[in-house]
């Protein structure tokens, strides 16, 4: 070819810099009304943040509260709102606004775009979830409460019928939980339609389906499994308003309801939720890895494959979460079957990146460090799991310790894992400063250590007879030295966090200056200045192969002669 | 990647990508079948576990008249759809309006059902299961029904006003297809209430 | 969103670009849905407030996107920035040619291995019968032997009731038969060209006895009853008859080739038009 240079520019904004531009308040108007994606992404992730704080001490309080036997930490009522909120919290206002906020943030910029294909209701969207998540921390202080202390929903994040029902959970507690989910269950739609219309219609010229970042395609996956997770919950929802509004009957099983249709709705939600949460952290290890490891992707059509597969075998599995109910056996064995199939795309993908770190130049920086971590702890993620898709296991297991300790490894050891390394790899393209490398080492090797001191444990007190939920514990179970251990692990896990606060706000001020591709690194976004400008690229890019940055970096060898 | 040069494709092809208004709309009716899939797996798993009366088969009559005014109104939108591609405004106004009547006529039938329903056999949404599943799936398409109603009679007075034009066809046609959604659901709701439920 | 920059490479140049205006409507209409919702916990006023901050945020709304959407043209000044990497060493992994050694180029047909297995299974009934006339001096006992595990009602048999004829055992055992025999077949078609040197010996004799010895070890556990009546010594060569007929049955046949050397995308069917070329035969590992 001839000309080697694509027309990617950076650019040079002749208009002032915004940050420094008007007053407080002007500078939080100018915030409130936005519609660009880079803001939004932002304020989603503030958003979330703050929520993980919030939802983190929830949990801590629970963990003193069980540090030692028969304690009085916190009173029975308030332990139950506590377990209930910090579930839904972390799920609801943490896992899927943050993991949004990242594809808000990005997509546009991988593929090329300006913004997002519907910026007003990109910023709509945002507003429904965060006052979503508003309306359900003001139950804390808003109505008359059952126990005086608020209305706190106290059902479990699962909800289950008949406890939702007037006439065991009189007062507003569960109607806050249903109201505030259905309200960010909105905010949620509307933020999937838009990534699904922005992949699929917003792609610059020369980014076919093939070439796009795997991050890209991954947060595709998850929009289009969003659009039929997060729906069945929010129809489910309205069904418990109406029994609990106007009289219905759907879950009183006093009328002929049944109390398993709501478990069945729910967990039609509730798994492929898993996996909503999951594959945005798969997405942020594909970018990682290749560009700490120095190597393409191994097996790009493989991740595609793999990462679709995942989201249709994930549409089938749900009732492996309700073994107990008793099902006939056709269907417990079609559900560990189902359940087990999964296994196969998610090897797929940990081969895939141990394939790509073999053989590569591997640089562990933070981001890099939390993703090995991430591989590590999903691969025994993955093997507790499918040691549960055995319903007689199950039976033996089923909602004790081993159960929380399996899916926090999920969702703490893989998805938390990844989040950090996220905001550590993108944060000087987001603030144009890189956070502080020897405060990240400190960050990681704590979270590690505690992450692994308390969930590691919890699978020995699952496997003692400990089940999940309980209030408090007599003395002579032989849980006092475990519980113990798992709560010192869980400070750990909350100083670590700390740490990383800390690491945010100083490096905002004090971080070495980034530059525009700190990481030496090839997707678009790094084409921009850091942080990026308003209209993203200054002239539209056009690409040639799954690496841009990587064609104009080695114009005598470039990837599109091998794609 | 494979290990070997590859011919590079022809650049300078067009480059064209779906227009971004119907995926989105697609994604949202994807997004909202799966609500009426909850509603109608309900409705269905909940048929003849009512503990008391009146049941379906004593009170439901089947309203074929709605329905074929509800379905009709899929082709008359077809019909204007057409139109103002070719830019016939005045054709178009008209069978977006006869679209709209039938969108009422089928409004005020659902109406006239649930008034006889409540007052003449007693069924509320808190008489029983069936009850309580049948208003809320039908009452959650009739949802659905207002609101496109309401997005259909702005066009319509835009229509009116003169402004609109060819260059509005895709926004239309758009729109258009969440009424054919709404259609399509109610041949789905029509199937389990009226025919496999009775 | 169009862009006004003229599109001229290599100088300064200037212009505006169109971006979506900031917007308050979205936060008012969110407001107003999230309040709606708030007033069945709180007080129906405030429903009546949400009702009122939709109407007008819908309107709000409305009036930014129709007729036409609202823009703000933000003015750009261009200059090219080149786009470098400090590290200009490429290093390509070198794969050694022991790598992919053992990939298969060629393999036998499907078909191949159901005729190994037809052929096999029909040749071990000989040993099976002439041990059973021999030691036994009854061709039913070796078949009663297989099928009899397929039968429920029996337990305990005599040596006797073995050796008699049963038409339940004969059914099932030819059932067992002809199914494990077209399966093993089946799995000999796939394996042989994977195994690097004589692969008749191994899938002929080699494998037989391991099989035979993990069933050894193992039937004593699974059924003892017929473990007992089993001579260890003709099993062996009844099962090394199938494997070495149905090894020489697939072997005979001509290879074809796999599709392993071809790219994925190739294989999964996918028209990438950058991705074909026409030879693959070159990298893909002649060594067997």
């Amino acid at each position: 070819m001839a000309d080697q240079t694509l027309p990617i520019s950076g650019s040079v904004d002749v208009t002032p810099p915004h940050a420094a531009a008007g007053t407080f308040l002007e500078r939080l108007h100018g915030w409130v009304v936005t519609v660009d994606h880079k803001k939004l992404g932002i304020l989603y992730v503030v958003y979330s943040l703050i929520f993980l704080l919030v939802g983190g001490a929830e949990a801590l309080a629970i963990r003193i509260q069980l540090m030692i036997p028969g304690n009085h930490f916190l009173t029975a009522a308030t332990y139950n709102q506590f377990f209930t909120m910090h579930g839904t919290t972390m799920v609801f206002l943490v896992g899927m606004p943050i993991l949004f906020g990242f594809a808000n943030y990005l997509v546009p910029l991988m593929i090329g775009a300006r913004d997002m294909a519907f910026p007003r209701l990109n910023a709509f969207s945002f507003w429904l979830t965060a006052l979503g998540g508003l309306l359900l921390y003001f139950s804390f202080i808003g109505g008359p409460g059952l126990y005086g202390m608020g209305a706190a929903p106290d059902v479990g994040w699962f909800a289950y019928a008949p406890l939702t029902a007037h006439v065991f959970s009189p007062g507003n507690g569960t109607d806050y939980w249903a109201l505030a989910l259905i309200v960010s269950g909105f905010g949620t739609l509307g933020t999937a339609i838009n990534i699904v219309a922005t992949i699929i219609s917003m792609r610059c010229k020369g980014m076919s389906l093939l070439r796009m970042p795997l991050f890209a395609w991954l947060m595709l996956v998850v929009s289009a499994l969003t659009l039929v997770t997060i729906t069945p919950l929010t129809a489910a929802q309205f069904m418990l308003l109406i029994d609990r509004y106007l009289g219905g009957h759907f879950f009183d099983t006093q009328a002929g309801g049944s109390a398993l249709v709501w478990i069945h709705f729910f967990w039609i939600f509730g798994h492929p939720e898993v996996y909503v949460l999951v594959l945005p952290a798969f997405a942020i290890a594909n970018e990682i890895i290749p560009v700490f490891s120095r190597k393409a992707i191994f097996g790009y059509p493989a991740m595609v494959a793999a990462s679709v597969g995942i989201a249709f075998v994930s549409l089938g599995v749900w009732a492996h979460h309700m073994f107990t109910v008793g099902m006939t056996s056709v269907s417990n064995a079609f559900f560990v079957l189902s359940t087990m199939l999964v296994g196969i795309p998610t090897g797929i993908k940990i081969f895939n990146w141990l394939a790509t770190m073999w053989g590569g130049k591997i640089r562990f920086a933070t981001p890099m460090l939390y993703c090995t971590a991430f591989v590590f702890q999903f691969l025994i993620a993955g093997l507790t799991g499918i040691i549960l898709s055995v319903a007689p296991w199950d039976w033996q297991l089923h909602n004790s310790y081993f159960v929380i300790a399996h899916f926090h490894y999920v969702l703490v050891g893989a998805i938390v894992f990844n989040i950090f390394a996220a905001i550590y790899y993108w944060y000087p393209k987001v603030t144009g400063r890189m956070m502080s490398e020897r405060l990240g080492k400190w960050n990681f090797w704590l979270f590690l250590i505690g992450f692994h001191v308390t969930f590691d444990t919890m699978h020995f007190l699952g496997f003692l007879g400990m089940p999940r939920s309980i209030y408090t514990y007599e003395p002579n179970r032989g849980w006092n030295g475990l519980n113990m251990v798992v709560s010192i692990g869980a400070f750990i896990q909350g100083v670590a966090a700390l740490i990383f606060v800390y690491n945010l706000v100083w490096s905002y001020f004090h971080g070495e200056v980034a530059g525009n591709d700190p990481w030496d690194a090839w997707t678009l976004e790094w084409a921009t200045p850091s942080p990026p400008p308003d209209y993203n690229f200054a002239t539209d890019p056009e690409v040639k192969s799954r690496r841009p940055l990587w064609d104009l970096k080695h114009p005598d060898d470039p990837d599109w002669k091998y794609e | 990647m494979s290990a070997i040069p590859t011919v590079p494709e022809l650049q300078d092809q067009p480059w064209h990508l779906p227009s971004r208004g119907r995926i989105g709309m697609l994604s949202l009716i994807i997004g909202e079948s799966a609500i009426f899939t909850i509603f109608v797996v309900a409705y269905v798993f909940y048929i003849g576990k009512s503990l008391s009366g009146p049941t379906p088969g004593q009170v439901l009559e089947v309203p074929i008249f709605n329905t074929i005014c509800l379905l009709s109104s899929s082709i008359t939108i077809w019909l204007a759809e057409r139109r103002i591609e070719r830019n016939e405004i005045k054709a178009f106004g008209l069978w977006w309006g006869v679209t709209i009547a039938l969108g009422v006529v089928f409004l005020v039938g659902t109406g006239l059902e649930w008034y006889k329903l409540i007052y003449h056999d007693g069924l509320t949404i808190s008489t029983n299961l069936f009850g309580t599943t049948f208003y809320s799936l039908v009452g959650l398409h009739a949802t659905h029904v207002v609101i496109g109603l309401a997005m259909l009679l702005l066009v319509l007075v835009f229509t009116l006003m003169g402004r609109v034009t060819e260059h509005h066809a895709e926004r239309i046609q758009v729109l258009a297809l969440y009424w054919h959604f709404v259609d399509a659901v109610w041949v789905v709701v029509f199937t389990v209430v009226y025919i496999v439920g009775r | 969103m169009t862009d006004t920059v003229q599109h001229e490479a290599g100088r300064e140049r200037e212009g505006t670009i169109h971006l979506p205006a900031p917007t308050a409507w979205p936060i008012v209409l969110a407001f107003g849905v999230t309040l709606g919702f708030a007033g069945l916990v709180t007080n129906l006023g405030v429903t009546v407030l949400g009702v009122i901050l939709i109407a007008v945020g819908s309107i709000g709304w409305f009036r930014q996107v129709l007729p036409h959407e609202q823009h703000e043209d933000v003015p750009v000044r261009v200059q090219p920035v080149t786009i470098e990497s400090s590290r200009k060493f490429v290093e390509r992994i070198e794969v050694s040619e022991e790598h992919r050694a053992h990939l298969p180029v060629e393999t036998y047909p499907v078909l191949s291995g159901v005729k190994g297995g037809i052929a096999g299974g029909i040749a071990m009934i000989f040993p099976a019968l002439a041990y059973g006339l021999i030691a036994q001096h009854s061709i039913w006992y070796p078949i009663n032997l297989l099928g009899g595990a397929g039968v429920a009602n029996w337990r305990n048999p005599t040596t006797a009731d073995i050796a008699a004829f049963h038409w339940e055992g004969l059914l099932v055992a030819s059932v067992i038969q002809i199914v494990a025999c077209l399966l093993v077949g089946l799995l000999y078609g796939a394996m042989l060209p994977m195994l690097p040197r004589r692969p008749v010996l191994l899938g002929g004799i080699i494998a037989p006895l391991l099989w035979t010895g993990l069933l050894h070890s193992t039937l004593g556990v699974i059924n003892p009853v017929l473990d007992e009546h089993i001579a260890w010594g003709w099993f062996v060569i009844s099962q090394v008859t199938f494997g070495v007929v149905a090894g020489l049955v697939v072997a005979r046949e001509s290879r074809i080739r796999t599709a392993q050397s071809l790219p994925f995308v190739v294989r999964m069917g996918i028209e990438a038009p950058g991705l074909m070329h026409d030879d693959h035969s070159q990298h893909s590992g002649e060594k067997h």
